[in-house]
């Protein structure tokens, strides 16, 4: 069954971090650069987003994401190039229509806050399994009913994508044709939804009677399987990354920056 | 006080009329293994679940009388307090699962973690149910892309590690090779000696007799009997609520061996000690057992020339067509892999002719995966396959629908409509029959599983052992040159498994070919002539049933035990 999350034990230094570390970065590499307010922080913070991905081998992975943020970015640019209200000093003409210096600025801030978001949450997202931050989540006083929610959300859909396989195996099992051209595929595909929702709904039921047995609803304080010190490299980029924000924050209310 | 206690239960579902259960009373003392026989429908399952409070407290309905276990009742007491001293394994081990875990590991701790176990005790409890029932390998799989055996070993394992005193067993071993389902009642018996209480719902009555201290013999909603194995399998009058006795007591009763107090011996055990100390002849019982057995296991050396009858008997009764030697699929040289890297076959070679034939084996051997890639629903990596000379890979599944039917071994992964009558018609229009035509045969072939009368219903609604037999129904209902069954007889009792029989014996009448997957090695030997054991994606040996039944190393390596009566017959040989 193919998980939906973009997490892969690639046995890197990023994977074995703990959940909170790659949060704190999170924090701190979304809030610096818009404190700072400079064009020049999101450089950093995103230099050092695609230096953590690439030594941990991920980077690959993460362009998927970094090309589709840019085709965004590249939307704004355009626009607020041309149209931004404030646009004054021109900086290039293409026939009928022209460039504005302050569009383009406004723009790349846009743009490099975008991708700036995108890199840290990747970071998080493709290093970290799902279940192991929802528990250290669930550890920290989070509700375990929540918590159970936000996993089986990562399970529903690889389940209902199974479902829908299991069904059409017994559609095309009994002469319904599925596969072939597009057209034949895409009218097998109708008569699939309403079965796949249908067993969502009665397995729900079923569902919630198995979690009882298997005493879920025990009052009993969970107790969780893994645990996860916090190692050296926990400790340092937990506090540079908080070290990181609160100079930024002096330095921006003392007016340096 | 007895740790259960159960007076004048009566129970019935929402939207019915009949009592699903009707007066029940009796006592529970702890420690004890209490089995539960009784046909299809007859309440087993839905008294277990009042045991747990989820009746009445999550199924509604009409109740009454009262339910206490261990001091709470179950009819208001909060299901998870009952949950943490009684624990169910499910019938279908698909229901059984977290939907939270991704690894087999994780979801057998999960039921720990709610119970606050510390974690090094979760940590060796699980590792050690994984490594007793054989899915320790697993560990790090997903339940999900498990074989059918080795998620019902799952399903079982997450439910015995929350080490609950009271243990409630729901058909646990039906999906699991004869060496598995040894394993199951082994362990849960060393349970029973540590003053575990166990309550088993069983089809499997020779296990039963081995096993448990009592059993209750349940009908229409009743509780008939409730008594030693001995006192309730020498009833007369059992056949009249749909349970055979095990065989070996079937056999004494035949030769009229009693055990002193008069009841007949239900285990080979006792049977045989009866037989050594009341110095019968050892030869008389073996032509008696000749009998019962068929041709294919007679080989008492003054019966050849029977047997030489006998076997021509029964072929000339098998009424072979004349092209039944025609040959059918064709694999060569298969390769297959779920996972990349990982080969399930390592090169299969197989040729099927039209005789009716048996996949066994031990748990995730492969035989659903072959079966699945006959049918053309599983792409091979590499090899040949072709049936009746055409090359399947070059064919859809649905262009082959009309020729092979397969009926999965999940029936909830099959059925899709809403309504029986639908769902059996739904092959047939699709290779093309009229709506009328295809509503006569759905029609005939309900009435062949027994189940024209609930035509209306909602699948959904049915037991599964009826679910069954609706998926059962959908197929024969294509009339298709090949029917493929997988695991067919589970959850059914005596009287659906000879339904089954019955249906197999008529189709291969027909000149059809009949592919079977079974656990149940009693009904292979009955009705099959071409036997092929699997294990570990290999095919071990392909013969008749009497050729595999006395390979014991085949047997050892493929996790099966001979049928009962070969077993018998085995020891009386030794024992002449
Ligand atoms: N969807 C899947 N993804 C990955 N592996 C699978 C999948 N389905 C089955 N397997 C593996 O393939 C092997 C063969 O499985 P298969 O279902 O053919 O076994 P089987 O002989 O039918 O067993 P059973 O008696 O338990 O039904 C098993 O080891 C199983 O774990
Ligand atoms: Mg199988």
């Amino acid at each position: 069954m193919k998980s939906i999350s973009l997490y892969a034990d690639n046995g890197s230094w990023l994977v074995k971090l703990h959940p909170f570390s790659k949060m704190f970065y999170l924090v701190a590499a979304i809030l610096i650069p818009l404190i700072a307010g400079r064009i020049f922080m999101f450089a950093i913070t995103v230099f050092a987003s695609i230096c953590m991905l690439g030594s941990a081998r991920m980077l690959k992975k993460a362009l998927p994401l970094i090309a589709f943020s840019f085709t965004i970015i590249l939307t704004v640019f355009i626009i607020q190039g041309i149209f931004y209200k404030d646009n004054d000093s021109l900086l290039l003409s293409l026939g009928p229509v022209s460039f504005y210096r302050e569009g383009l600025l406004y723009s790349s801030h846009i743009g490099l806050n975008i991708l700036n978001m995108l890199l840290s949450f990747s970071i998080l997202v493709l290093s970290t399994s799902p279940s192991e931050l929802v528990e250290e989540l669930e550890k920290k006083g989070f509700s375990p009913k929540l918590g159970y929610i936000i996993n089986s959300v990562f399970q529903i859909v690889p389940e209902m994508m199974g479902t829908m396989h299991t069904i059409s195996d017994a559609q095309r099992s009994r002469g319904m044709e599925t596969e072939g051209r597009l057209m034949t595929r895409i009218k097998a595909f109708l008569p699939l939804i309403s079965p796949v929702v249908m067993s969502a709904l009665t397995s729900t039921r079923e569902r919630a009677i198995a979690l009882e047995v298997r005493g879920f609803g025990s009052k009993m304080q969970k107790t969780y399987l893994y645990s996860h010190p916090y190692s050296t490299a926990d400790q340092i980029m937990k506090w540079v990354s908080i070290l990181c924000l609160f100079l930024v924050i002096t330095l921006r209310v003392t007016g340096i920056l | 006080m007895s740790l259960i206690e159960i007076n004048n239960l009566k129970y019935r579902y929402p939207g019915t009329t009949e009592l699903a259960l009707d007066d029940i009373s009796l006592n529970i003392e702890k420690g004890q293994f209490i089995g539960i026989a009784g046909e299809n429908g007859a309440g087993k399952s839905t008294l277990s679940q009042a045991l747990l409070g989820l009746i009445p407290q999550f199924y509604k309905g009409a109740y009454g009388g009262s339910v206490v276990v261990d001091g709470l009742t179950a009819k208001t007491a909060p299901v998870a307090e009952l949950c943490s001293k009684a624990g169910l394994v499910f019938q279908n081990p698909f229901n059984q699962l977290s939907g939270a875990k991704d690894t087999v590991y994780d979801e057998v701790g999960f039921g720990l973690q709610n119970l606050g176990i510390e974690p090094s005790e979760i940590h060796s409890r699980v590792e050690d149910v994984l490594k007793r029932f054989g899915i320790w390998e697993f560990r790090d799989r997903n339940p999900f892309d498990l074989s059918g055996g080795q998620l019902q070993r799952v399903a079982i394992a997450s439910v015995l590690a929350m080490n609950p005193d009271i243990l409630i067993l729901d058909e646990p071993t039906s999906q699991l090779d004869p060496a598995g389902s040894e394993e199951v009642f082994h362990t849960v018996d060393e349970l029973a000696e540590t003053g575990i209480t166990i309550i088993m719902i069983e089809q499997k009555m020779e296990k039963l007799a081995e096993y448990c201290d009592k059993i209750m013999l349940m009908h229409h909603g009743k509780l008939i009997d409730f008594d030693t194995p001995e006192k309730i399998f020498s009833r007369e009058d059992l056949m009249e609520y749909g349970v055979v006795p095990p065989v070996y007591t079937e056999f004494a009763r035949k030769n009229d061996l009693r055990l002193p107090d008069g009841n007949y011996p239900v285990t080979i055990k006792k049977l045989l000690d009866l037989i050594k100390t009341g110095n019968f002849d050892c030869k008389k019982l073996m032509t008696s057992l000749g009998k019962i057995t068929g041709p294919e296991f007679c080989d008492l050396e003054e019966g050849t020339g029977e047997k030489q009858n006998l076997i021509e008997g029964a072929v000339s009764e098998a009424a072979v067509s004349p092209e039944s030697s025609d040959r059918t699929f064709i694999v060569e040289d298969l390769h297959f892999s779920y996972i990349e890297g990982r080969e399930i076959f390592k090169g299969i070679n197989l040729s099927l002719d039209r005789r009716p034939t048996v996949i066994i084996g031990q748990n995730g051997a492969g035989k659903t995966t072959l079966v699945r890639i006959l049918k053309g629903l599983l792409k091979p990596d590499s090899g040949r396959l072709s049936f009746e000379d055409q090359d399947i890979a070059s064919k859809t599944v649905a262009e082959l629908a009309g020729k092979v039917g397969y009926v999965f071994q999940n029936p909830d992964d099959q059925i899709f409509k809403y309504n029986v009558l639908d769902e059996v018609m739904f092959g047939p229009l699709n290779i093309g029959m009229t709506r009328e035509e295809a509503e006569t045969r759905a029609h005939e072939a309900l009435k062949t599983v027994g189940l024209d009368e609930v035509s209306r219903k909602n699948p959904y609604d049915l037991e599964l052992s009826d679910r069954k037999m609706v998926a059962i129904a959908s197929v024969l209902a294509m009339d298709t040159d090949v029917i493929i069954l997988d695991e067919p007889t589970i959850a059914q009792d005596y009287k659906g498994r000879e339904k089954i029989r019955e249906i197999i014996r008529d189709l291969s009448s027909r000149g059809k070919l009949v592919i079977a997957i079974l656990h149940d090695m009693d009904f292979v030997s009955k009705s099959f002539e071409r036997v092929i054991a699997m294990a570990h994606g290999e095919i071990l040996a392909d013969g008749t049933p009497d050729e595999i039944f006395r390979n014991h190393q085949v047997l050892e390596k493929a996790a099966l035990t001979p049928p009962h009566l070969v077993a018998l017959m085995e020891e009386l040989d030794m024992g002449k």
